[in-house]
């Protein structure tokens, strides 16, 4: 679109419609910034310390790459329910491999590399046996993934993770200007990377605006040469590496492979990129919307925490915030059609 | 105040801030394995440490991961957080044996008392609940107390690799052992109730003699009453569960199941406040507390409805 295009765009567009389109792409980040106010206006001894916002950090490790890999299978107006259950089982053989004395640098790589194995036979069966919609091919492999868990395991914990395998997800950088205990989760750090990452590659590389094209329009991307089945089976897999990536965490910050790891948090996962911001019809979404989404979650489960709200307001309110975000999302649309 | 005015979600924020907001006080956490009061067992357990927590003038929080039994991580994050607010003690019933060490740790490096209520870590500390072999046993000489010695019992075990099963299998046994009373059948239906049915039809099969059945909870409990009734045994056949679960409580009350034996958790909760208060305050404490048991009989039944 050129500049003039743009301008003309704009004296067309109504105001209500020029309101919606501002909503959406910097109201996730008001309500952010709305909350760690009111948090820090109701809890100030507490809320605003070093220990607490690190805290939030490290709680969000997890559901930010999970969230990171759904954003991508949601850009291509896809699902993957089986995030949670591929965390557990990525978790859990790292653990046992790691116990079982295979050297650390070998059992970093066992979290993504069983992660991407999953996330290829989400793929396949979305490609290869064309079931209709990926939905019920996660479903399946959510269900199955967390059985094979159990079976590995026998339904145990397997605690006694090595440091070293643990340092991505548990290593503290020390800030002792800010006070005692206060230091930087290498976690926050790992997200950064893996954020950056992604809007780079969803913004640069060719493959990454392939996948935007297959979820705007996958009739029009096949026709201009995309190879659609490719498209999905590498953003699959993406999904299970960030997975395997969450898994990482756990390992660290938990010490420990767990069967029931993960129960639900592709729910958590979806939920923050939908508050984010990133359309559920696919093609639309910024990396940075759901790092927002992940935040929102994050916060709210924090500030509750603090003041020691029952864990049913959670629920009460997550649901709220997912129904408010989509319909920002359904005026959006209603605003730019009637302009 | 802003908040309120914004939206009505904010107001819920506020609300509860002012209302929670007390003066300094100590504060000591119930960090639970569920969610909490939609469970009655956890009910009874919050109630029973908050109303500690009033009466020695110390604030409670008892909270639980909003994920339910399963959420180690909202379990993680509820320990990271309570440990921000600066609470002298946690009492916490782990999510997981395993996953919660490194975050207790961390609490215990920072000078908060960690003890357990209902089950424990992976991990030194003291435990305060219930002791399965002498609530089994107790639930044994009822049995004893109202069958002839020398008949024939059978014992229903739950998942036998379980510590809590094979704990409550031994107290059954050693108590019906005690009283010369002659078990013909010490069998697992995995705590589950349709297991129970065929493995006590298959017990009435080759002991038609018998003449009561000690089930290791309630579920099987019930399972055993189907059977029972099945073979119109029911009334020749003394049965007694475990858990005083509130379906059981009503088959009591129909005098269907004979009794039942419960855990005390108000006693779990008001232990925990105290016991974690005394860690803090650096009393030695022993390493195990036994928050006893109960019969559930005709006579109490209601209360456990």
């Amino acid at each position: 679109m050129t500049v003039s295009e743009d301008m003309r765009q704009d004296e067309l567009e109504t105001p209500a419609a020029r309101r919606m389109r501002l909503v959406e792409k910097y109201g996730v980040f008001a309500v952010v910034i709305l909350m760690m106010a009111i948090l820090s206006f109701l809890e100030p001894d507490i809320f605003p310390t070093t220990q607490n916002l690190t805290n939030v950090l490290r709680q969000i490790a997890m559901n930010a790459l999970l969230a990171l890999g759904l954003y991508i299978v949601i850009m291509t107006a896809g699902i993957d329910l089986s995030v949670g259950s591929i965390m557990a089982l990525a978790t859990m053989l790292l653990a046992m491999v790691d116990t079982g004395g295979l050297p650390w640098p070998l059992v970093l790589l066992v979290g993504p590399l069983v992660g991407i194995a999953c996330g290829a036979v989400n793929g396949l069966g979305l490609t290869v046996l064309r079931l209709p919609h990926p939905f019920i091919m996660t479903l399946g492999t959510l269900y199955s993934i967390r059985g094979i868990t159990n079976l590995v395991s026998g339904g145990r914990p397997v605690s006694g993770v090595s440091p070293e395998v643990r340092f991505l997800g548990s290593g503290e950088i020390p800030l002792p200007f800010l006070g005692e205990y206060a230091s930087f989760p290498v976690s926050a750090i790992v997200i950064l990377v893996c954020y950056g990452g992604v809007a780079y590659f969803i913004n640069k590389v060719s493959l990454g605006r392939h996948i935007v094209a297959v979820g705007g329009n996958p009739q029009a991307a096949r026709v201009s040469g995309i190879n659609v089945d490719r498209v999905l089976l590498i953003v699959y897999c993406l999904s299970g590496f960030f997975a395997g990536m969450a898994a990482l965490m756990m390992a660290g910050r938990t010490g420990a492979g767990f069967p029931n790891a993960g129960i639900g948090a592709e729910l958590d996962a979806i939920a923050a990129v939908i508050i984010g911001g990133a359309s559920f019809f696919g093609g639309r979404g910024s990396v940075l919307g759901v790092f927002a989404g992940v935040l929102v979650m994050g916060l709210l489960r924090n500030g509750l925490n603090l003041m020691d709200v029952s864990a049913f307001w959670q629920q009460t309110m997550i649901g709220m915030i997912v129904v408010g975000a989509v319909y920002v999302d359904v005026l959006r649309r209603r605003a730019g059609a009637a302009s | 105040m802003i908040g309120k005015r914004l939206t009505g979600t904010l107001a819920v924020l506020a609300v509860t801030a002012t209302a929670g907001s007390a003066l300094a006080q100590d504060k000591v956490a119930l960090i639970m394995s569920d969610i909490g009061s939609a469970n009655p067992f956890w009910a009874a357990v919050s109630q029973g440490a908050l109303d500690k927590g009033a009466e020695l003038g110390v604030d409670v929080a008892a909270v639980g991961p909003p994920g339910g039994e399963t959420d180690v991580a909202g379990q993680i994050a509820l320990i990271e957080d309570q440990i921000a607010k600066g609470v002298k003690g946690i009492a916490i019933a782990p999510a997981d044996t395993a996953a919660v060490i490194p975050a207790l740790e961390q609490a215990r490096a920072r000078g908060v008392a960690v003890i357990f209520v209902d089950k424990r870590a992976d991990m030194p500390g003291t435990y305060i609940g219930t002791n399965n072999i002498p609530a089994a046993t107790l639930g044994a000489q009822h049995i004893c107390d109202n069958v002839p010695a020398g008949s024939d019992v059978a014992i229903l075990q739950g998942i036998i690799t379980s510590t809590t099963g094979q704990h409550r299998a031994q107290g059954a046994r050693e108590g019906l052992e005690a009283c010369g009373l002659n078990i013909v059948a010490e069998q697992p239906a995995d705590w589950d109730t349709a297991k129970a049915v065929s493995v006590t039809e298959n017990i009435l099969t080759a002991n038609p003699n018998l003449a009561a059945v000690f089930a290791s909870n309630d579920n099987m409990a019930l399972g055993v009453v189907e059977a029972v009734r099945n073979a119109r045994k029911l009334d020749d056949i003394f049965i007694v569960g475990f858990d005083g679960n509130p379906n059981a409580a009503e088959a009591i009350l129909a005098g269907d199941l004979e009794a039942s034996v419960a855990q005390r958790p108000y006693n779990m909760g008001q232990m925990g406040v105290e016991y974690a208060l005394k860690l803090a305050a650096g009393e030695a404490i022993p390493d195990e507390i036994d928050t006893g048991a109960i019969l559930v009989t005709p006579e109490n039944a209601a209360e456990f409805k």
